[in-house]
């Protein structure tokens, strides 16, 4: 920063403000014959050429993604390795990628003879798809999170299933899911009732240690339930919104692999992948950068197809996604996700207000966020993936974490002596508050197996406290997610194993008796 | 309510809420703890050796004063071994300067360190007040913020000092990331993570407070009844905040730890290899010696649009052809010293504490 605080030194620091419209002509740039109808980033377009121009963006955006081998000659086939999957919300965007999605590639052929010709028009190409089997729409009601919200499941069935002929099956999904072992059961993850289902988290713990619920827990732990216990004990709103969003995430994933699914569609428009890429590095997530615009996810346990997660709207922007739906007829279902007031109070829906008003007054600075990051890559290589958001991570994240915010001096303790120590504690003093950490037994944890972003979400307080302070009892037995419990059945238990192979422990001489007890004859 | 116990200590009254951690800590744990991260910022980065030569740069604001306190600081403590100096830039703004500049001789008097003191006059033939006067109000942070980054590495090679610390915090780390983002600047978006910058013929440039909160830099100048010097430049009175600044500002109180969370983000990613061939490469200004990235370095260019009476061609790309239209420069226009970097000796005398 210069000294001045000013930080438009230079020229291109300033984002002057471009008129929307020069008003230079109202003749579409497309056509150049009809009156235009729309200005789409400072160009005029009229209602005929509009929807070629975005339908071309989708497809040039999700055909390269189609074939199992990417970018490779494409226009003679498209043919995926499994069948296609599209997460659908009922909002703006999300409604406009069903509605390509059906026009593009599900719209039956005509079945009149004058119609049914050779080539690609002969009627054994008419059942070939470019996808196998029926596509699955998948649809996480989240209602269950707040109270005083309304089931839509019904509104989007009806709107899934109003497609001529019923191109599309309907997967409605629970945001309880998430923690539901019969869902987890019924997508290919196994039987829950194992070791690993008595893990708790202690959320009150900044180490996140991982607890063994106690049998005297009441068994009041129902999908729902346990779905609010985890979303009342993360700390801040910013981390109750990321948590939706990665539930959200995983549990289409996970359907989607269900059903054998190549392909995951995601109605993320240009401005709301900005939103997300934005957000995203404000939480940390730096690192699985370009997961966000494109990604590729491999089930665990493994099972089905790897599934390419593609969002084939991210060059079109949620201006035109409106404009679309409003021509075509379509009528997003308003859902209001976040409890009124909390707009202000989470990095997500910051950046969102932020994004959108961008949007408005500085449409190419929208599209610059998109490409800018479309040209990061990670720094190292990793094949570390979280536990929770099962996207890339980086290891060592506590460590560095520790060394730029020192939060006790017990994790301190090499520098915290001799004249490096604070000036107003006695070395007894120290040695008390660095003794605790070192005399405590290791308990496992949950924080190596998380990304720092997911990380961050279970640690990062604000400054005005806890979302809702909870009881100590339920603080240190918070639920975890079927697939977090999963993978730590295996992880854990592995690293038990190693830990007890690496420990030695001084035998006393009863130690060593107990063990062999059974074959002393008395005296 | 009984009094709240630091949370480091667990015996000290707490006397302040930490905005980087939340936590609620007492005075001597938050200097001991804002001291020893900066200290592990250094180590872990390996910025300096036994016996460099470091100058801080010593603008009279919160961060330059901090900064040359807790140098000072450590260098004791630790035992670094560094000879510190501290370096300002005077732009020549009347007013504005003039009383920043009065601080830092008073941090050379009680940090005890010599202090050189270059000016805009000196190196370049113009003070900001004199530019201001044929440029106006419009475009006059460009030229003060490329003359001051040159003015800086050339007072250091004056100096002859190894190495340039200046008082950049992780604020506006934060906000030059997200800046960068947004405008699309890529080779910008690479670079200014880093801790220390360093080209082939120029000085190590290195932020030692990159994981320090602005808050918790004006926290410690307060308890430690430091002062310092705090104004808008008179130039920019209504200085343009930046969409980012304001941006980080509501994400800071939504959740404090977004600013390190957008520096990790910065360290985690990099630009691709595809995109980094296309990138110029670094050369030598043909003119004064100095890095560019052009024939002319932008310093170059601009001292030339003044001294022809056409300011705007270092602006605009319209005023430069017009320019250029004109013929070549004439050879009676001033230009900038030579760049030499340092030579082993200073060239000039600092001015030592009385």
């Amino acid at each position: 920063m210069t000294s001045c605080g000013n930080p438009n030194v230079e020229k291109d620091a300033l984002m002057e403000r471009r008129p929307k419209y020069d008003g230079k002509t109202k003749i579409c740039v497309k056509c150049k014959e009809n009156q235009g109808n729309v200005v789409i980033r400072h160009a005029v377009y009229c209602k005929s050429c509009f929807f070629p121009l975005v339908q071309t963006r989708f497809k040039r955006t999700l055909e390269p993604s189609i074939n199992p081998a990417p970018d490779g000659p494409r226009r003679k086939a498209l043919r995926a390795a499994g069948s296609l999957a599209v997460g659908f919300s009922g909002g703006t965007c999300s409604m406009t990628l069903l509605d390509l999605v059906a026009k593009t590639y599900l719209t039956t052929r005509p079945t009149g003879n004058e119609s049914m010709k050779g080539g690609t028009d002969h009627p054994r190409n008419s059942e070939r798809g470019v996808w196998k089997g029926k596509p699955t729409v998948c649809y996480v009601e989240v209602c269950g999170a707040f109270s005083g919200q309304i089931d839509q499941t019904e509104v989007i069935r009806a709107i899934v299933e109003r497609y001529p002929n019923c191109p599309f099956e309907f997967i409605p999904l629970r945001l309880e899911d998430s923690f539901n072992p019969s869902w987890w059961s019924s997508v290919g993850g196994g039987n829950a009732v194992d070791s690993a289902r008595s893990f708790g988290l202690d959320i009150s713990d900044e180490e996140l240690r991982l607890t063994h619920i106690s049998q005297s827990t009441p068994p009041d732990s129902s999908a729902l339930t346990a779905l609010k216990a985890y979303l009342s004990s993360v700390p801040t709103l910013t981390a109750v919104n990321s948590t939706i969003q990665t539930l959200i995430r995983l549990l289409l994933f996970h359907t989607a692999a269900a059903h054998n699914a190549s392909h995951l569609l995601l109605g993320t428009s240009l401005t709301s992948l900005s939103v997300n890429l934005i957000s995203g590095i404000a939480q940390g997530s730096g690192f699985a950068v370009a997961e966000e615009a494109k990604e590729e996810w491999t089930p665990r346990p493994a099972r089905g197809l790897p599934v390419r997660v593609v969002r084939p709207l991210r060059d079109v922007g949620v201006k035109e996604c409106a404009i679309w739906n409003w021509w075509a007829g379509l009528h997003p279902v308003d859902r209001p996700w976040y409890p009124s007031g909390a707009g202000k109070n989470a990095v997500d829906s910051l950046t969102r207000d932020f994004i959108f008003g961008l949007e408005t007054d500085y449409p190419a600075t929208v599209s610059t966020i998109a490409r800018t990051c479309g040209k990061l890559a990670s720094k190292e290589d990793s094949d570390e993936r979280c536990i929770l958001c099962e996207r890339p991570a980086q290891r060592r994240v506590q460590d560095w974490k520790a060394q730029i915010s020192i939060r006790s001096y017990s994790d301190a303790t090499p520098a915290v002596s001799g004249i490096t120590k604070p000036t107003h504690l006695s070395d007894d003093e120290i040695s008390n508050l660095t003794q605790a950490k070192q005399e405590s037994k290791p308990e496992p944890s949950l924080a190596p197996y998380l990304c720092y972003a997911c990380h961050t979400t279970l640690t990062s307080r604000s400054i005005r406290g806890m979302t809702a302070p909870l009881s100590a009892q339920r603080a240190k037995e918070t639920p975890l997610p079927m697939w977090v419990r999963s993978t730590l059945d295996g992880v854990v238990a592995k690293d038990s194993v190693d830990s007890e192979m690496i420990q030695s422990k001084k035998l006393t001489s009863q130690d060593i008796k107990s063990q062999i007890e059974q074959y002393l004859i008395d005296e | 309510m009984a009094p709240k116990i630091c949370a480091l200590c667990r015996k000290s009254k707490a006397m302040l809420k930490r905005p980087k951690t939340g936590q609620q800590i007492c005075k001597d744990c938050f200097f001991y703890v804002f001291e020893t991260e900066v200290h592990n910022t250094i180590i872990q980065a390996k910025l300096f050796k036994p016996g460099d030569r470091v100058a801080i740069g010593a603008s009279g604001g919160k961060d330059s004063t901090v900064l040359a306190y807790v140098m000072k600081t450590l260098n004791e403590r630790y035992q670094y071994g560094l000879d510190l100096f501290l370096l300002s830039i005077d732009e020549g703004i009347t007013g504005y300067r003039d009383d920043s500049l009065e601080t830092v001789k008073r941090n050379q008097q009680q940090y005890d360190m010599p202090l050189k003191i270059l000016s805009y006059d000196e190196l370049y033939g113009w003070t900001m007040d004199a530019i201001v006067s044929q440029v106006g109000r419009k475009n006059n942070c460009t030229f003060c913020g490329v003359f001051r980054r040159q003015a800086l590495d050339r007072g250091a090679a004056m100096l002859n000092v190894d190495h340039i610390v200046t008082g950049h915090n992780a604020d506006d780390i934060a906000e030059t990331v997200l800046m960068n983002i947004m405008r699309g600047d890529i080779a910008r978006l690479g670079r200014c993570t880093s801790i220390c910058t360093q080209g082939e013929d120029t000085i190590r440039r290195s932020k030692p407070f990159k994981y320090a909160y602005e808050k918790e830099i004006v926290m410690y100048a307060y308890f430690k009844k430091l002062d310092y010097f705090s104004t808008e430049c008179i130039y920019s009175p209504d200085a343009y905040r930046g969409h980012a600044r304001v941006f980080l500002k509501d994400l800071e109180a939504a959740r404090p730890s977004a600013i390190i969370d957008i520096i990790h983000s910065g360290e985690a990613f990099e630009i691709k290899d595809e995109v980094k061939a296309t990138q110029k490469l670094q050369q030598t200004c043909q003119r004064c010696g100095y890095m560019s990235s052009n024939a002319l370095c932008k310093a170059c260019t601009l001292l030339e649009g003044l001294e022809r009476g056409m300011a705007e061609s270092g602006i605009t790309d319209r005023a430069r052809k017009r320019l250029e239209a004109e013929g070549p420069a004439p050879d009676n226009i001033r230009t900038i010293p030579f760049f030499n970097p340092p030579s082993g000796q200073p060239v000039v005398t600092v001015e030592a504490p009385s």
